[in-house]
């Protein structure tokens, strides 16, 4: 039986439970500009209206969202090798008791976050048009 | 049959005794009742004393009249059925008349017709004494004596032939009676006898009534006999009148001697008495008023039109008056016609058509109002021929009060239809006279065709709203009633093919006037000049004089013609008497005498004379002389050394001369020369042939092309540059100017692509296009008649500049005209845009004038200079500035974002940012965007595997 060992985060231990993160779910993809990835460009804005409703701002779009409760919460866990090969690397992976209950003794697993609720926008996002230009 | 009763009962006893016969249809004894009447009247005015024996032999006459129709001969029989022809057309009226004016006389408390002393002849008011030729007498010489005034006489001229020549030669005489009335009667050959009237005198009353009313006998349907009614009516009206009023006039006074006893006075008596009375009331009349026809049988025209339109104004006393109007028997009627027609087809051949579609109007069905089908009617004709006298006169007649409209009256269609329906509606209350109106347009053709459309408007409108209200309910009926036609209007106008009048044409009942008869002419003169004792006019002071002629000179062509002809031989002009126009121009008696007396025309002094006389009596100075020159040069005479036509060339420049002072100084002093010119123009140019003289229009044209070329040169100047404007005239442009510009216009281009041309060609082609637009010259394509297209100058110069006749020098190519107008277009653009652009970015051509300064001085900085200040003229034009970098929610979105963006892109991909990349930046803050997918949600699952995470 493969063992997967699942620590509780070093900087928790002195007591409280994870940090808790908010899942995004979006109906559609995030693009960069020459296909250069993501990493290090900032995505949007996130804000909150004052009814809660989740409101987020990706380049020139607009997409209104809501909040809804997982039934089954997340952990984000991060893989840990002995030799520490891997690069770090956030993975949401559902944790289901085979997978957590044996592991490699080389590999365990440190619980970094708990995702209890997630955002969800699944309507078509609206343009942000400030001015049209006349003339160019 | 045999009883021999005195002659009133004898209507009522044959009446009986065909009833109690009972073998006979109402209708047959009708038509006996019409034999007898055919009979009964001549055998009385043949017979003038009328004795009980002559009525014996009437009875008989009448009670064997199938034996007489039988034994008549063929050609009698003939001319029967002519008579009785002309006896059933007055009997299609007879019964109209006699019934509706009982009628009348209960409600109208004697009738208008009546009380204004008409006599009412039932003949009379429709067939008035018929010209001389329209007596049928060709047809029998036998009879050649025919009372020519009273037509029911004509009924009894065959059995005058059998009974009773005999008894009427004894009153024939040779030569007038000198004492007493008498009749005089012309045969168709000329000769004339004279009847005494003097038997009338002795028998009174009862005598009177058989010659006077015999004529009616078959309709004695009521208890007591009509005549006997209206002879009463008469009589008590008679009585009225005369005590009532000395101011009635001359009419009534003839007309009701005529009614009692002189049945036809003679009409040159009738003419004296008004002139008697006429210069009793006021000798200052003129003659034109004095002899204007007062009655029916005074008028001069065309007897056939006279009674037209008395019938169309008869069909309105349905209407008008309320009387019935008769049923008619519509067989009978169309066997008649056809044997009228046929007796009558020698006579009148050019009648029949016109006859028959004027009979059919006139026998045409009332409407649903009992209106006629035609509201109006039209007289047209030239002028002169007595239309408006005929209105009046039969309006008159026919119990009209009359309200007339002539071109002196304001014809704006408002105050037009204000007037028609005052005239259509209203009715005079003051006055004695209770008359209806009925309304006379004169010179309609002068109308406006608004004011003539309000009139059908008028004429049809209450038909449209009568079936409207036919359906609705009866409140409108009032309205309605109140609004529909119910007079009769009558329109008149000299020229019927007037545009305006066509709708009218339509529908109104066309008349047109044919010239007026000599023969009628000569006979109303005569009874005027019998009366003044001036008796010396013959026929063919008649026919040489301009009779007719209102308001009609001579004709322009008459007048050049003679100026260009030299006068006939003497014979020859004695032979024509009316084709030489020119000897009588007045009515006046000496003068025309002098006219005819003149005999040496042809000598110089007198063709002189005659030409500067015809001349100035026409008047039309320019016209005449613009013929003269456009025609002089056509006429066939000897002139070798051109002396005359340079002669007449400095006379038409006198006249000029003449004119321009005339007309600019008003100095009229100086039209006294005028008239010599054609008089000059007969010495120079009269030949004998005649000479083919068309009108004159040389003048016209020439100033329609000068206005034409003012036109063009005032559109060229308008639209050119200004600086050039500042120092043209107009005369100066035409004469020094265009010719030569013509030239400039049209370079030397060689025929290949712009493309191609050297820079010298290039720059005169520029050249070009900016001459041509500083003078608003371009090409405009047209098509040619012969399906052509070609290109002309669009104010087209050449016209003005440049003589028709001469060849056109070194015209330019198709296309090069094409190109040049293709340049011209595309530089009137790049001018425009030009203008625009200067006037919307004058900041940013300082800035570029700027930035040119700086451009010039490095080069290498320039490029990136020019680059960033196009992008931020991109961006002011485009007005994002800091409205964009508001965030969505109004809060200032930190500017350090966007440097630091702008900063990164433009170190990625420096200087390939487009003005799109830049905004697309400044909108969204970042190079991520989203992108939605529709349906789609397959980011979630994913494939791990369990050997990845141990």
């Amino acid at each position: 039986m493969v063992q997967i060992v699942v620590h509780a985060s070093p900087r928790l231990d002195g007591g409280g439970s994870a940090p808790e993160w908010l899942l995004l779910e979006l109906q559609g993809e995030i693009e960069s500009r020459n296909h250069s990835g993501l990493a290090g460009n900032l995505m949007g804005e996130l804000h909150f209206s004052k009814e809660g409703v989740p409101i987020l701002v990706v380049g020139h779009h607009i997409l209104y969202g809501k909040v809804t409760r997982l039934e089954r919460p997340f952990v984000v866990l991060v893989k840990q090798t002995g030799a520490r090969a891997g690069a770090e690397r956030p993975m949401e992976t559902e944790v289901t008791e085979q997978e957590v209950s044996e592991g490699s003794i080389l590999c365990n697993y440190l619980v970094t976050a708990i995702i209890k609720k997630k955002i969800i926008f699944k309507t078509r996002p609206k343009p942000i048009i400030t001015n049209v230009p006349k003339k160019l | 049959m045999t009883d021999e009763d005195d002659y009133d009962n004898f209507t009522s006893a044959l009446k009986q005794s065909r009833f109690r016969r009972g073998e006979q249809t109402f209708e047959e004894a009708l038509a006996v009742g019409d034999n007898v009447a055919r009979n009964g009247p001549n055998v009385n005015t043949q017979t003038q004393e009328q004795t009980k024996q002559q009525d014996t032999v009437v009875l008989g006459s009448s009670a064997r009249k199938r034996d007489l129709d039988t034994l008549h001969s063929a050609e009698e029989e003939e001319f029967l059925d002519h008579l009785l022809d002309q006896n059933q057309e007055q009997g299609t009226i007879t019964p109209r008349l006699k019934k509706p004016r009982l009628g009348a006389m209960k409600r109208l408390n004697f009738m208008s017709q009546l009380s204004s002393g008409e006599p009412p002849l039932p003949d009379d008011d429709i067939t008035p004494p018929s010209s001389p030729d329209d007596l049928p007498q060709s047809r029998h010489p036998g009879s050649s004596k025919v009372s020519k005034q009273d037509i029911a006489d004509l009924s009894g001229m065959a059995p005058m032939e059998d009974v009773s020549f005999q008894t009427m030669t004894k009153r024939v005489l040779k030569r007038p009676p000198v004492l007493e009335d008498y009749i005089k009667v012309t045969s168709s050959d000329g000769t004339r006898v004279y009847m005494v009237l003097q038997d009338e005198d002795s028998s009174p009353g009862v005598e009177f009534d058989k010659l006077r009313w015999s004529g009616q006998r078959q309709l004695h349907l009521l208890g007591v006999p009509f005549y006997d009614l209206k002879e009463q009516v008469a009589e008590e009206n008679r009585r009225l009148v005369l005590e009532e009023s000395q101011r009635l006039s001359e009419m009534l006074n003839s007309q009701i001697d005529e009614e009692f006893g002189v049945v036809e006075k003679q009409e040159g008596e009738a003419a004296d008495e008004i002139d008697d009375e006429c210069e009793e009331c006021s000798s200052s009349t003129l003659w034109v008023d004095r002899f204007t026809p007062r009655q029916y049988t005074q008028l001069l025209s065309d007897d056939y039109t006279n009674r037209c339109l008395l019938k169309w104004l008869k069909m309105w006393d349905t209407v008008v008056f309320g009387q019935e109007k008769p049923i008619k028997k519509s067989k009978q009627l169309v066997e008649k016609h056809s044997s009228f027609k046929q007796s009558q087809q020698l006579q009148q051949n050019k009648w029949k058509s016109k006859t028959q579609i004027t009979e059919e109007i006139l026998d045409a069905e009332l409407d649903a109002h009992s209106r006629p089908k035609y509201k109006v009617a039209l007289l047209s004709g030239p002028p002169g021929l007595g239309k408006t006298t005929l209105a009046h006169v039969i309006a008159t007649h026919a119990g009209y009060n009359v309200v007339e409209m002539n071109a002196s009256d304001d014809r704006s269609p408002e105050i037009f239809k204000t007037r028609i329906e005052n005239a259509t509606q209203m009715k005079s209350v003051l006055g004695a006279n209770e008359k209806p109106n009925c309304l006379i347009i004169d010179e309609i053709d002068g109308a406006p065709s608004a004011a003539i459309n309000t009139l059908m408007s008028i004429v049809n409108r209450k038909d449209v709203k009568e079936d409207e209200t036919a359906a609705g309910g009866g409140k409108k009926r009032r309205k309605k009633d109140g609004g529909i036609l119910q007079r009769p209007i009558i329109c008149i106008c000299n020229d019927q093919y007037v545009p305006s009048l066509r709708q009218l044409k339509q529908q109104a009942f066309t008349l047109i006037f044919p010239p007026t008869l000599p023969s009628r002419l000569v006979q109303r003169l005569h009874e005027f000049l019998h009366g003044r004792g001036k008796l010396n006019l013959s026929m063919r002071m008649i026919q040489t004089a301009n009779v007719g002629l209102k308001d009609v000179n001579k004709s322009l062509f008459s007048i050049w013609q003679e100026i260009f002809q030299l006068p006939k031989i003497q014979r020859k002009r004695i032979g024509q008497g009316c084709s030489l126009p020119y000897e009588l121009r007045s009515s006046d008696d000496q003068k025309a005498l002098d006219g005819i007396m003149k005999t040496a025309l042809n000598t110089a002094a007198h063709r002189f004379n005659h030409i500067l006389h015809l001349s100035t009596s026409s008047g039309d100075h320019e016209k005449i002389t613009q013929g003269l020159f456009d025609n002089f040069l056509l006429m066939k005479f000897k002139d070798p050394t051109f002396n005359g036509v340079c002669l007449a060339l400095e006379w038409l420049e006198f006249t000029d001369i003449l004119n321009k002072r005339m007309m600019s100084v008003q100095n009229f002093q100086l039209m006294r020369y005028l008239p010599f010119l054609p008089v000059t123009f007969h010495v120079l140019f009269a030949a004998s042939s005649v000479p083919r003289i068309s009108y004159p229009n040389s003048h016209y044209e020439a100033q329609t092309k000068i206005a034409h070329m003012h036109n063009l040169l005032t559109a060229l100047v308008s639209e050119i540059s200004p600086a050039i404007r500042s120092r043209i005239t107009l005369q100066a442009l035409v004469s020094e100017i265009l010719c030569l510009l013509l030239d400039i216009l049209s370079p030397k281009m060689r025929p290949v692509n712009t493309q191609l041309y050297s820079a010298r060609e290039k720059q005169q082609l520029t050249d070009l296009i900016g001459t041509m637009l500083a003078y608003n010259l371009t090409y405009h394509q047209e098509r040619t008649p012969d399906g052509q297209y070609v290109y002309l100058l669009d104010p087209n110069i050449e016209d003005v500049c440049r003589f028709p006749e001469l060849p056109a020098r070194r015209p330019m190519t198709y296309q090069a005209k094409q190109l040049i107008a293709r340049e011209i277009e595309l530089e009137k653009m790049r001018r425009v845009e030009a203008l625009l652009n200067s006037r919307n970015m004058e900041k940013k051509e300082a800035v570029e004038v700027k930035n040119k300064t700086s451009e010039s001085n490095t080069s290498s900085k320039a490029c990136v200079k020019n680059h960033k200040q196009t992008l931020e003229n991109v961006l002011k034009s485009v007005s994002v500035k800091e409205k964009v970098e508001l965030d969505f929610f109004g809060r200032k979105m930190d500017k350090i974002n966007i440097v630091t963006t702008s900063t990164v892109t433009g170190a990625a991909e420096p200087m390939k940012e487009t003005a799109e990349k830049f905004i697309g930046k400044a909108v969204g803050n970042s190079d991520v965007w989203f992108r939605f997918n529709e349906g789609v949600s397959n980011a979630v699952r994913r494939n791990v595997y369990i050997k990845d995470l141990l």
